[in-house]
């Protein structure tokens, strides 16, 4: 499954946040958006996963416009966790993850019990399951935020966005989060796309990374090939080295010292 | 696995049951209760002689025709107000939102009065007038307040403020009428006094209709406190459902605008303390707030009438007094619970 997007621009009111940009995400593999802030990467996001309507070009869904293709069909196929959601604090975690069965429920029917099925692999995908009965005001902030990951999984997506899946979280349950968005890919195929900021973990994680600067795209491609001194000096403005390491795939960023 | 969920929901169930009938228990002697108290006292064997065994004389006059139509207006402005308040909420995503603070019944209040005073004769459409000064409220204050999607101090402050346009404009008219003053009164100051049968009917056949669709929706009231965005990525037609909720809403409001005039404070009182009990599941939060709003108001209208003999505390005054302080007692009590 492809979702492309053709010369889109996007924006707010009369602000023009991304103009003129090609982009293109598929099924299958972890696709990273990197930029700084502002440079209009989250719109894009919002944009290819229809939160935001786009002003000119055209983004499609394997051929077919997505502006045509019905609500629910839509979710069926596209999941996306967006950076604000909330919940009220009694909502119990099972019941929250069941709201990602919407997409396949009539609006008065409750879940059956192929639904039921669905969000116990949901749950015990994202290693949930055991706090089903809990509410959400009870859980960590990790584990709300596999909890969210579990109710967008319920959709049974095949290409999931996460709006900055690790902000907020603190180190150990960002690695967490980064381990279970390969896990998804690697067992089940859903393909990931990410808005990241941290460009250690996109390097680490991705198959193609997208580099958005000022509302363009300035370099798309595998991680090694996007990720350069050159790169980081031009978009970030910040010098660094790039270091293979022996023991290591990926290589690692080393920033310059700061004085 | 299986025994242990299936024995959840069940005692969930059981819970729940329990809960309805002790509310419809509560109901039932607070009618009894206010059958009773009043100018006129009666004893319990006195009232089921006239409702059951059709006794005649004054005592059925005072019964039958004063309050009991005025007990049974109580329960369904009460239970209609509760689920507008539960609605608008959930809508507006504003645990302050209700069709008193935001305006709505205001722009019901505003558009019955004018008819009244400017239009006598359309009387008849007063409830159609209502309805339309209602939703026109809704759709300014969305209006006002929308900026890329709902931001929920935006709606309180624009709902306060075309409230408080809305009161001037009241006031205005009040002064150029004044000849007709009793009339906009009783649309001000919500009141059940010397409501007959034909009000509750009124009342009836628009709560009916009201409540029924609300029920429909809880689904949707359900969804929209994922946010928008979650909502939307579900698949959900956030906008669609939205104007459909408020348009309930304020329908329900301008019901009880038509047949009282204007209360305050139990569409705001009430959902919280349902939402206390039961949490913020709409499924069974809006039942709940449907019984504890007629138990309220009942409560609340009897107080009303028999609290300073010979003379009538007009409802909306009496739920003011009382609801605002309580809120602040709840708001005190529950801290982050809540909100």
């Amino acid at each position: 499954m492809v979702l492309n997007g053709e010369a889109v621009k996007i924006g707010y009111g009369d602000y023009i946040a991304v103009e003129n940009i090609d982009v293109s995400v598929k099924s299958g593999e972890i696709t990273s958006i990197i930029g700084p802030n502002g440079s209009g990467k989250s719109t894009v996001l919002k944009a290819l996963t229809r939160l935001l309507p786009y002003k000119k070009g055209y983004i499609s869904l394997d051929g077919d416009d997505i502006k045509k293709i019905d609500s629910t069909k839509f979710a069926r196929k596209i999941a996306v966790l967006p950076q604000k959601h909330d919940a009220p604090p009694d909502f119990k975690v099972k019941d929250l993850v069941g709201y990602g069965r919407m997409p396949y429920q009539k609006w008065y029917k409750s879940s059956g019990d192929e639904d039921e099925k669905v969000i116990e692999w949901a749950m015990k995908t994202t290693g949930v399951y055991d706090l089903k009965d809990k509410s959400i005001n009870g859980c960590s902030g990790g584990e709300g935020q596999r909890v969210w990951i579990a109710t967008v999984l319920a959709q049974e997506p095949e290409i999931l966005f996460l709006d900055e899946p690790t902000t907020y979280l603190d180190i150990s349950y960002q690695i967490d989060t980064m381990k279970l968005v390969k896990k998804l890919n690697r067992e089940s195929g859903i393909g990931i796309v990410m808005v990241l900021h941290d460009i250690c973990q996109a390097l680490e994680i991705s198959d193609r990374i997208i580099v958005i600067k000022d509302g363009k795209l300035y370099d798309e491609g595998k991680p090694e090939e996007v990720i350069t001194s050159k790169m980081m000096k031009e978009v970030y403005d910040i010098d660094c080295d790039i270091i293979k390491l022996e023991n290591r795939e990926k290589p690692v960023i080393v920033y310059k010292e700061i004085v | 696995m299986l025994i242990k969920k299936d024995e959840k929901s069940k005692n969930k169930i059981l819970k729940i049951s329990g809960l309805y009938i002790t509310l419809i228990g509560i109901l039932i002697l607070l009618i009894l209760a206010s059958l009773c108290v009043g100018s006129a006292g009666y004893s319990i064997s006195e009232i089921i002689d006239v409702l059951f065994f059709g006794k005649e004389g004054f005592a059925k006059i005072v019964i039958f025709n004063l309050r009991l139509p005025r007990i049974v207006l109580a329960i369904l402005i009460g239970a209609s107000l509760s689920v507008a308040g539960a609605l608008l909420q959930a809508v507006m995503r504003n645990p302050l939102a209700d069709p008193g603070t935001i305006g709505v019944s205001a722009g019901a209040g505003t558009a019955a009065t004018t008819i009244l005073l400017i239009f006598p004769n359309m009387m008849n459409s007063l409830p159609i007038f209502a309805f339309g000064g209602a939703l026109l409220t809704c759709a300014l204050i969305y209006f006002m307040a929308w900026k890329q999607g709902i931001d929920p101090v935006r709606i309180i402050l624009s709902g306060v403020a075309i409230n408080s346009v809305l009161g001037a404009y009241n006031g205005l008219l009040q002064m150029l009428h004044s000849d007709n003053l009793s009339s906009i009164l009783a649309f001000l100051n919500g009141s059940l006094s010397g409501r007959n049968w034909g009000h509750v009917k009124l009342a009836l056949i628009y709560a009916i209709i009201g409540l029924t669709i609300a029920f429909a929706c809880t689904k949707s009231a359900n969804v929209l406190q994922l946010g928008d965005e979650m909502a939307k990525s579900l698949g959900f037609k956030v906008s669609r459902h939205r104007i459909i909720l408020s348009a309930v809403s304020a329908f329900l409001a301008a019901a009880t605008v038509t047949v009282a005039g204007m209360i305050g404070f139990v569409g705001l009182v009430v959902p919280h303390i349902a939402r206390m009990i039961v949490g913020s599941d709409h499924k069974v939060l809006l039942p709940t707030s449907c019984l504890i709003g007629s138990i309220v108001l009942l409560a609340a209208d009897t107080l009303g009438r028999t609290i300073i003999p010979g003379m009538e505390i007009p409802v909306g005054i009496v739920m003011a007094v009382t609801g605002g302080p309580f809120f602040l007692y709840l708001l005190r009590r529950s801290g982050k619970k809540c909100f």
